[in-house]
């Protein structure tokens, strides 16, 4: 049973995680919270009957704060909380409406035959403990269990996805593909197909037919479709001008991060051709874009697969390489003599990963911007075999125009960036470079690259254990079942993973998976839980929620946002709520130490 | 999105209701026929793979319903066709007679860039009904309406027995394809050096 609250409490000191309320009593909490997530849509019914750990945190009782500033948003106590979330205003109001009172029905034999087992088995991350629990399909993710059982392929799951796209021979007339567990499909507003993850798009004509009538239908009566439920898939649509995307999922994630998606997948499109389709489509409604996309698969499917991996996808924030503050600071200098020689953005990449980077004065990158941009540089193939001039768009910069890319691998991870306006500049890119390159390899920073990025990040093993405060826990006569221990099971007191986004930064520092979050699916089913928390602490209308403790079976969360940061961690199950808030203030102490390696400094690009 | 070049045709499918649109669609893409009559609700969709002069291309086929209570769909639907099938009853005057609000009716829903010369196909359907002796529109009368409208192909079929549809289909196909040979122009912009007009938010709103 996944119970949770968030609640308004105070942020004006920022720098203490308290204990936001130890005496409520859980019993009609519980209840009340879950009414409340049943209406933000976040509920599990498979999992209530489970009346395992239950714990809740209410409001906060430093009542002098509280009373202070607490309640800027007019959220109090779950009853507003309902309400808010009912929508009383604004777009809010329109999709919760369009979800609860006019559900739109599918065309009856649409809905695909749902996957055997009931409930979805990537959510129970940890109850087994052992991995054999998992069906290993690991190979693609969002496919059908049954399918593809790759045992060996379950564990280095980097190494085996593969990019492209696959199951072309299908259509919506194949069984596995009915079975799929996540589609995504773009279609011009004709009904003519542009991009579907699975199959070919011609033999889904017909069904990106039936798409385009769904929403025509809806637009004709002055309305538009948002979401439609049926059974366990949820089909989310998003209109942007003459373009149709939709993403048909029975993955529980939230309607708000599908959205998301559709969101990046047409900013993917938008970078790779321009707002300039629109004026095509103005032009003449026949249009046919698929050959304008050609050899694109690749960058979208890459994208499709990221939004189950990379944090990036959700957080909106762009991540660093740890790097010494003395090497991220030389790097940016070299960078921005190159910006300074008429170069738009200059950027230094280790696979998604930051170096640093600049921009010419008063430019600004979006974490958006730079997710899609890496995306498609790191999945397009040719970009690693010679030095490429491309056109590319920043959809979050300027959505109508191109800019030119000049791309240049150092090795296998390492490549830089230079966009600028001028579509006549490679040679002095090149130049630019020439330069770059002789400094970095003169100065060593290329393989203290190359380290940083087989050593990886921080680890939860590496936050500090107070002694002092662990050996207070144990004289409680703690439940001999936590495991308080840092060896093999993550870091102190049941710490497994945390992230940590720097709000004014745009950055966010993440820690390597450890023991127990090991196989992919387990990730993958840790970034939903994240999802989800992310999602309910987003929502639109509901005020300032400072922080949410959350347990289910799988694991126990905690978020924490203030207005310098958001902190989400994942610990044990069966963690002892008292010291994985006092972990998390250690996790926030131990990012700030490290801050300066972790996190690109000084003169942020990124300030809006 | 394969490297090799395919087009795709929306062809829509227009006529009264029970003239045999269905019929006509399921025996060109399945080459099934059924005597018993279902009406459309809404739109039908259909696909079909031709090979047209060593280039391969799908139609899309857009089998919409005769009632006249389904006709606010018209926009929506229309949008973007590559070529507009008009089907009639060779035994039913009235669905003849209705020929000329379908065809305008379309031109006014769909817009086409250029009306005069969009490609229409004209199908006389039931040629087989009572070996013809319930026929009640001449061959020559409909010919007379297709010259009228800008030379319009003319074809005459049964659904039931798959004559002429096959070759019915070929003729929209290829006139489908010739009206979309010449535009496509996409000449996106790149931005200017100095007028660094940067847009803070696009439309996105996540």
């Amino acid at each position: 049973m996944a119970t949770s609250d968030s609640s308004s409490s105070p942020s004006s000191s920022g720098t203490e995680f308290a204990d936001p309320n130890p005496s409520t009593d859980p019993e009609t909490n519980s209840e009340r919270v879950q009414s409340q997530l049943e209406s933000m849509n976040l509920s599990q019914p498979s999992e209530v009957s489970d009346g395992s750990h239950t714990e809740y945190s209410g409001g906060d009782d430093d009542d002098d704060v509280a009373s202070a500033n607490g309640n800027e948003g007019g959220v109090s106590n779950g009853g507003l909380v309902r309400e808010g979330v009912a929508g009383t205003s604004g777009e809010e109001e329109m999709e919760v409406s369009l979800r609860v009172e006019n559900p739109v029905e599918m065309e009856a034999g649409e809905e695909p035959p749902s996957p055997t087992s009931s409930g979805y088995d990537g959510e129970r991350g940890s109850s087994g403990g052992a991995t054999s629990t998992y069906k290993a399909d690991d190979v693609s993710e969002d496919e059908i269990r049954e399918a593809n059982v790759d045992g060996d392929t379950a564990s280095q799951h980097e190494a085996a996805w593969l990019p492209g796209k696959r199951h072309v021979d299908e259509d919506d007339a194949s069984m596995s593909w009915r079975k799929r567990k996540k589609h995504f499909f773009i279609l011009s507003n004709s009904g003519k197909p542009i991009y579907s993850r699975y199959g070919d798009e011609h033999k889904l004509a017909g069904f990106s037919a039936t798409l385009q009538a769904i929403i025509s239908f809806v637009e004709n009566g002055g309305d538009r479709v948002n979401l439609v439920k049926a059974g366990k898939h949820q089909v989310v649509f998003l209109v942007k001008g003459p373009i149709y995307l939709v993403c048909i999922s029975c993955t529980d994630e939230t309607y708000e991060y599908l959205r998301g998606q559709l969101d990046l997948l047409y900013g993917q499109m938008i970078l790779i051709l321009t707002k300039s389709i629109d004026r095509c489509f103005e032009k003449n409604a026949k249009f046919d874009m698929t050959p304008l996309l050609g050899g694109t698969d690749a960058v979208f499917s890459s994208l499709v697969h990221s939004f189950s991996w990379n944090p990036a996808t959700f957080l909106h924030a762009y991540t660093c390489l740890p790097l010494p503050y003395a090497l991220r600071q030389a790097t940016g200098t070299i960078l921005q003599d190159v910006c300074a020689s008429g170069v738009l953005f200059s950027l230094l990449m280790c696979r998604h990963k930051v170096v640093s980077l600049t921009g010419a004065q008063k430019a600004s990158l979006h974490p958006d911007d730079l997710l899609l941009l890496s995306n498609f540089v790191m999945s397009s193939e040719s970009f690693r075999t010679s030095e490429s001039f491309s056109p590319i768009c920043l959809p979050r910069y300027n959505a109508q125009a191109f800019l030119h890319a000049y791309v240049h691998f150092f090795d296998d991870d390492t490549y830089v960036i230079l966009l600028t306006t001028r579509s006549d500049a490679f040679h002095h890119l090149k130049d630019c470079r020439v330069r770059l390159e002789d400094v970095l390899l003169k100065s060593n920073i290329l393989s203290v690259v190359q380290r940083s990025i087989a050593e990886g990040g921080m680890r939860v093993e590496d936050v500090p254990i107070d002694r002092r405060r662990r050996s207070s826990t144990t004289n409680q006569g703690q439940d001999t079942a936590v495991p308080d221990v840092s060896v093999g099971t993550g870091g102190p007191f049941g710490l497994w993973h945390f992230m940590y986004r720097s709000i004014y930064l745009d950055q966010y520092i993440s820690s390597e998976f450890s023991p127990p979050v090991t196989s992919h699916r387990q990730q993958k089913s840790l970034y939903r839980a994240y999802q989800k928390l992310y999602a309910s602490m987003h929502v639109k209308g509901l005020g300032p929620h400072k922080t949410q403790y959350r347990r289910d079976e799988n694991y126990t969360l905690l978020c924490w946002v203030t207005p310098d940061f958001e902190l989400y961690a994942a610990f044990d199950p069966l963690a002892d709520k008292a010291m994985a808030i006092k972990i998390c203030n250690q996790v926030c102490q131990r990012v700030k130490d490290v801050e300066n390696e972790v996190f690109l400094q000084g003169a942020s690009p990124f300030s809006w | 999105m394969p490297s090799r070049r395919r087009t795709l045709l929306k062809v829509i499918i227009l006529g009264d209701s029970g003239v045999g649109k269905t019929s006509l669609m399921n025996q060109y893409v399945n080459k099934k026929f059924s005597n018993q009559y279902k009406a459309t609700i809404g739109a039908d969709f259909l696909t079909k793979e031709v090979q047209f002069e060593d280039r391969l291309f799908t139609l899309q086929i857009w089998d919409t319903a005769g009632q006249e209570r389904f006709q606010s769909l018209g926009v929506a639907f229309y949008r973007g066709a590559d070529c507009c099938v008009l089907v009639y009853d060779v035994n039913s005057m009235k669905s003849f007679e209705n020929l000329n609000n379908w065809r305008e009716e379309f031109l006014i829903q769909a817009s086409p860039s250029d009306p005069e010369n969009f490609p229409f196909v004209l199908i006389g359907n039931k040629v087989d009904v009572d070996g013809g002796n319930s026929r009640v529109v001449s061959e020559k009368k409909a010919k007379a309406w297709c010259a009228s409208k800008g030379n319009i192909p003319y074809f005459e079929t049964s659904a039931k027995e798959g004559t002429n549809v096959e070759e019915a289909f070929q003729c929209i196909a290829k006139n489908a394809l010739k009206s979309g040979e010449e535009e496509e122009l996409y000449l996106p912009d790149t931005i200017d050096v100095g007028t660094s007009n940067q847009q803070r938010s696009t439309g996105c709103e996540c």
